[in-house]
């Protein structure tokens, strides 16, 4: 999976456990759970808006790409460095 | 019960043949003018068309009890429902096709008498045919989308 979900880092940052968010932000443990794990299909904004607020961070320090070796992306544009 | 009905035409058809004396009796009995061999033919021909039909039908009602099973449950959006609806669509084209010969037999096979089918073309029936198919489409898309739902946080 070429996106990295690092909630669970951003936890430890913060000292918040998993329940705790999920109480402070009214989204199941098991939603929550599946999100960590980097099982989830799709994050809704109004989700990702309630994690950014309660851990005061931005999209990008919970998300990450990392694209997989060996695997073509039609759709690469290559960039001037 | 739809095999039960299949193994009684099934038989029929089969004691046709095994007890050719017995229905050329019968046939007589019944019109001493008749023309056997085109009665008892066009009486083969029907009891194909109705094995046909049991087949037909037994297509359609597994699928559409395994449905009714699920839809009970409380989880009918599913790939397996979509792939039955189609099923169901098919043996209802079945159906539909077999109504054909019934009516070729009821117009060109005077010898039938009242044996002879309705044989009437139902548009309801075509109707019906073209709505499961739709509603199948429908189910393999309902499914898809809840499927992406549920890996949605």
């Amino acid at each position: 999976m070429p996106i990295t979900v690092h909630l669970d880092d951003m936890l430890a940052r913060r000292r918040m456990s998993l329940t705790e968010l999920s109480e402070a932000i009214d989204i199941t443990l098991a939603n929550l759970s599946i999100l960590k794990t980097g099982k989830a299909k799709a994050v809704r904004f109004s989700t990702l808006e309630a994690i950014c607020a309660v851990l005061n961070c931005q999209p990008g320090d919970i998300l990450s790409f990392q694209a997989e070796p060996g695997k073509s992306h039609d759709r690469t544009v290559r960039f001037p460095p | 019960m739809n095999g039960l009905l299949f193994v009684a035409i099934a038989a029929g058809l089969a004691s046709s043949w095994a007890f050719h004396g017995f229905y050329r009796a019968m046939l007589v009995k019944a019109d001493p003018t008749v023309d056997v061999a085109a009665a008892l033919l066009g009486i083969r021909l029907l009891m194909l068309i109705g094995v046909a039909m049991t087949i037909a039908s037994d297509r359609l009602l597994v699928p559409l009890a395994s449905i009714a099973a699920s839809a009970a449950h409380g989880d009918p959006f599913a790939p397996a429902n979509a792939a039955g609806l189609r099923q169901i669509g098919w043996a209802l084209l079945a159906l539909q096709m077999l109504d054909v010969p019934c009516a070729l037999l009821a117009r060109f096979w005077p010898s039938l008498g009242a044996a002879a089918p309705a044989g009437d073309i139902s548009v309801g029936g075509w109707l019906a045919t073209l709505m499961v198919f739709v509603l199948a489409r429908v189910f393999a898309t309902g499914s898809a989308m809840r499927d992406d739902l549920a890996g949605t946080v």
